[in-house]
């Protein structure tokens, strides 16, 4: 239940007060992957959220290395010129924090390396004075391959080397890490309260954490990691009543057709990526984990890949099916069954509301998209657990607001988001945002688009905002690397 | 519904309806609405699809199965009737083992017995082996066999003792092997209850414990240097009837308590072994260090005991009062209180007075308006709960339970016979509402003094988790109108104190219709049961030998 539960007076939340997260690590050791990760997670739950990165800030004033006096990441004795520079951007990256404090803000993750006890105490002693809560969040790496992976990845892809041969800068980062080694000194002061990760959620040591919200953060950060996985997600199908929740009605004989066209097109693509990888479909698992709601449709969608075919190479022992009684579509209460019309004549002043809001208003006895969310965390934790590729097989209400969640979309807009029936939306989490595609595969009854006009009418309550306010496909927030 | 045979499946006996007659059925139900169903409320529609009205059995009749012939070799459940029982998801592949670490006295039972409670309301199979329970056990089958008494004072405890170290070590093995033994038989956690003191000591159980697959061992450090503390578990220890001292004065037990934790003193290691995964407990509620802690429940397990805290404070309860629903004998809905309900609501600011003073307070409501007006006079800051709105009884939202039964008795009598595992259609069961209130525990567990204006099932709910309540016995739990509920945690369980108000209300409690079935007292509950418990639960123990 970690989304806002409550706000205070303040526009604060979980009467938490502000909290400002140092991270502290050498270059390459993940600090940017968990500041962004986390930064995500608190802005879903309503908690508003920053991540400033000092090499960010610096890249913006100042420009790539080639930019920076020889001896800005070097050892040993600087320039007054350089001490100065050096200075004048970490003054100006402090101001942005003031800053975002100052317009409400509630935390700021510094992405910076504060490698040094003196600097922390410094920074910390600042914010400490105007009553904001500082936490140091170490991340340590001993894995060679993670570290060189993380290079590989992010950090020769940055602005400081473009136009260099990729070993060189390779090289040249190893050295700026060396230098930093020097002068590092590991989080084991204890004035202010600490959590030091190792590899990435491996192995996490906690000192001091007290309040809900910096409790939540630390149990996150448990349940995070940063192996390579694809999570797919495709809607359930058309059931007999669509537009009634209680009913829970069975699959449609349009619902069962495209169950069976769902799995097809499921190890189609699946045979296709892992080939594309290059790994061998026998170690990775054709059909991903599945996870489903305890609503009929959205279980019964499941069923054909747990049933026996000769022709097929898997052996359905191998499929697992998860029915999560969590992930049931949003609950449209006392609306439940009726059309727009009908609710505009029986609750008009509800449906003036419900039209301005359709993320924050709860119709009767319904949910709110944000009721929805708060209800989803949990699932969403496990989510970030799951290592193995997973297939979620759910209600566009559910998917919706899993998608903002992992893209990092602002709550209002997640009634909005596009999730046709028919289309399998394929997510890979990235250190910066993520990579999706939605996969086109079916037109049959209940296909909420142009063909069928409107195949969502009755149940407008969960449909409503993506059929009326425009969509936002998931595709398009494509996140690129870091410019 | 739960056992609507399986249609077969080879053509011809199922209907199958083509896209035409889903349309007409679609019709057909929407021209049904207007008249059908039951009586509606001032300007609202009726319900389309409560199970008070024909629809849904219409609806059934014509749909019951859609699905096709060619398809899966099992045939899903198909969709008929107001609800079915929910088996119980499966855990069997958790199998943890809880080894505890730290000097007598320093909470580490507390830890375990909290912990248990915990897991067990989240349906986990978990089970403390307390390894002085075993010692007692033995000794008191070898005085009768014998004849002969043994003393368990200091002495038996010291480290210097060589023969008594020897058997000290035994005990602890066997109290292992009987853990591993019961995760095979189906447990999913189980807490090796013992002071574990030494590096030597852990890595033998962490190599006995890696020999079995799919275990894993979380070591559980316990760690208080608050001296008050202490001295409150030390006079806990003594003053609780624990037979190591019943022989003895409450003097002459503490010297020999405290004499018995300076032995282990002297040999004790706090974890410092970095390879293992343990959790340090510094001070309950201070401070937590975490280490190599990998996997699911390992984490909630963490994360449940970092929000611990051993502030005292009580935690009431109330259900609103008594509504307009209530009344009328309708379950569900979203309707006001009646008059009696609010004489309860006004009522209620003194009865809360009287017993905290001045104490801060914050109450909890759901969002639906019965709590909301229960709440309204109490001057408090508050605070609205979705999480907190009563079981969604689905289709049967809004009728009674004669008219229920009247509609569907099988259905009816379905759900009597399994409670817990019953989910309305279009609703929840109880393992649901379980399963959706578990951020509310985590929440409670945090906080001092709540007071939560509820709604019966959500309060039977919160409250077995409380008193360890099995969950058979848990919807039949008496959550009266008009009453409040304290419950003060204590050392091992919470004692609890009950005030009614002279405002008359209906009872609204339906015990199990069965004969013999209803116990005043399920098992494992008492109205205080903040003593420590497992002194007296040793039965488990005398079948090892």
């Amino acid at each position: 239940m970690v989304a806002p539960l409550y706000t205070t007076a303040s526009g604060l939340l979980f009467h938490a007060g502000k909290i400002l997260v140092l991270t502290v690590g050498l270059p390459a050791r993940g600090k940017t992957h968990i500041s962004r990760a986390l930064e995500r997670y608190l802005r879903w739950t309503g908690v508003k959220t920053q991540v400033i990165s000092l090499g960010d800030y610096r890249r913006k004033v100042v420009g790539g290395t080639q930019n920076l006096p020889p001896d800005y990441f070097t050892l040993g004795e600087k320039s007054p010129e350089t001490i100065a520079l050096r200075q004048r951007i970490s003054d100006g990256c402090e101001q942005l924090i003031w800053d975002f404090f100052n317009a409400k803000g509630q935390v700021v993750i510094y992405d910076a390396n504060n490698g040094t006890r003196e600097r922390r105490r410094k920074i910390a002693e600042r914010f400490v004075a105007a009553g904001i809560h500082v936490i140091m969040l170490e991340s340590l790496c001993d894995d060679e391959e993670m570290i060189l992976a993380n290079i590989r990845s992010v950090k020769i892809s940055s602005p400081d080397y473009r136009g260099w041969d990729p070993d060189q800068a390779v090289k040249d980062y190893y050295k700026r890490i060396r230098d930093h080694e020097v002068h590092y000194e590991p989080v084991e002061e204890t004035m202010y309260p600490s959590i030091r990760i190792k590899n990435v959620g491996d192995n996490i040591m906690v000192n001091d954490i007290r309040g809900y919200l910096q409790s939540r953060i630390v149990f996150f950060l448990m349940n995070i990691h940063n192996r390579f996985r694809t999570i797919y997600f495709a809607r359930s199908g058309q059931s007999l009543i669509e537009h009634s929740y209680k009913a829970d009605s069975d699959l449609s004989p349009g619902g069962w057709e495209y169950s069976e066209k769902l799995k097809e097109f499921v190890y189609e693509r699946r045979a296709k990526t892992l080939e594309a990888r290059g790994m061998d479909p026998a170690t990775r698992r054709l059909v991903p984990k599945i996870w489903t709601s305890a609503r009929r449709r959205s279980h019964h969608t499941a069923w054909p890949f747990l049933t026996t075919n000769p022709n097929e190479p898997s052996p359905p022992s191998s499929v697992k099916v998860m029915e999560r009684p969590q992930m049931s579509e949003i609950n449209p209460g006392v609306w439940d069954g009726l059309t727009p019309d009908e609710v505009r004549q029986y609750y008009p002043d509800e449906w003036e509301r419900f039209v301005r809001d359709p993320y924050a208003y709860r119709a009767p006895r319904a949910e709110s998209y944000h009721d929805l969310c708060v209800r989803l965390e949990p699932t969403l934790i496990e989510l970030e657990r799951q290592k193995e590729d997973l297939l979620i097989i759910g209600h566009a209400s559910v998917i919706r607001c899993i998608l903002a969640y992992l893209i990092g979309l602002p709550a209002s807009e997640i009634p909005a988001i596009e999730v046709a029936r028919g289309d399998l939306i394929e997510v890979i989490p990235t250190s910066y945002g993520v990579y999706s595609q939605a996969y086109h595969f079916w037109d049959g009854p209940g296909r909420s688009d142009t063909n069928s006009g409107s195949a969502d009418e009755k149940n407008f309550y969960e449909n409503y905002a993506e059929d009326t306010k425009g969509k936002r496909r998931p595709e398009v927030e494509n996140a690129e690397l870091e410019a | 519904m739960t056992s609507q045979p399986s249609r077969p499946l080879s053509s011809g006996s199922s209907p199958i309806l083509s896209h035409r007659d889903l349309a007409q059925v679609d019709t057909a139900l929407s021209g049904m609405h207007p008249t059908d169903g039951a009586v509606p409320a001032t300007n609202a529609p009726p319900a389309l699809f409560g199970a008070g009205g024909p629809m849904l059995k219409k609806f059934d009749q014509t749909a019951a199965s859609s699905k096709m012939p060619s398809q899966s070799a099992t045939p899903p459940i198909s969709v008929v009737g107001i609800g079915n029982k929910v088996a119980k998801p499966d855990y069997s592949e958790a199998k943890i083992v809880v080894a505890t670490v730290g000097l007598p006295a320093r909470g580490k039972s507390y830890l375990s017995n909290k912990l248990m409670r915990y897991l067990k309301w989240l349906e986990y199979d978990v089970k403390v082996f307390n390894v002085g329970q075993l010692r007692r056990s033995r000794a008191r089958q070898r005085a009768m066999t014998s004849g002969q008494r043994e003393s368990h004072t200091a002495e038996y405890f010291s480290h210097s003792n060589e023969q008594a170290t020897r058997l000290r070590d035994k005990l602890a093995e066997d109290s292992l092997e009987m853990l591993i033994q019961w995760l095979k038989d189906g447990g999913n956690v189980g807490i090796h209850d013992a002071t574990n003191s030494t590096h030597s000591r852990r890595d033998k159980i962490q190599q006995r414990v890696a020999r079995e697959k799919g275990f894993t061992v979380i070591f559980l450090e316990s760690i208080c240097d608050d001296p008050a503390l202490i001295a409150a578990n030390v006079a806990l220890k003594v003053s609780s009837g624990d037979p190591d001292y019943k022989d003895m004065s409450p003097e002459e037990a503490k010297a020999d308590f405290l004499r018995r934790i300076r032995a282990y003193e002297q040999v004790y290691e706090t974890i410092t072994e970095p390879g293992i995964s343990y959790l340090k407990i510094i001070n309950v509620g201070n401070q937590v260090v975490m280490n190599h802690i990998r996997g699911y429940l390992q984490s909630r397990i963490a994360f449940y005991l970092m929000n611990l805290h051993l502030k005292p404070r009580s935690i009431f309860m109330s259900r609103h009062g008594e509504s307009q629903f209530n009344l009328e004998g309708k379950i569900g809905g979203d309707a006001p209180l009646s008059e009696r309900g609010q004489a309860y609501a006004e009522a209620l600011p003194g009865l809360i007075k009287d017993n905290i003073g001045d104490a801060p307070l914050t109450v909890w409501t759901s969002t639906l308006q019965r709590t909301i007006q229960t709440a309204q006079a109490l001057p408090y800051t508050k605070l609205t709960w979705k999480s907190l709105d009563e079981l969604d009884a689905g289709v049967c939202d809004g009728m009674t339970y004669e008219e229920i039964e009247q509609a569907y008795p099988e259905d009816f009598a379905n759900r009597d016979e399994d409670k817990f595992n019953y989910r309305y259609r279009g609703g929840e069961s109880y393992r649901d509402v379980v399963v959706r209130l578990e951020p509310v525990i985590m929440e409670l567990e945090r906080q001092e003094n709540i007071l939560i204006i509820g709604h019966q099932a959500i309060l039977r709910c919160l409250y077995a988790y409380f008193h360890n309540f099995p969950h058979a016995d848990l919807p039949y739990i008496k959550i009266p109108l008009h009453t409040v509920i304290k419950l003060t945690p204590k050392a091992y369980g919470c004692d609890e104190e009950r005030y009614t108000l002279p405002i008359g209300a209906v009872d609204t409690h339906r015990p199990k219709p069965r004969a013999g079935a209803p116990r005043s007292r399920p098992t494992g509950a008492s109205t205080s049961t903040s003593r420590r418990q497992y002194y007296a639960e040793e039965e488990m123990l005398e079948s090892v030998e």
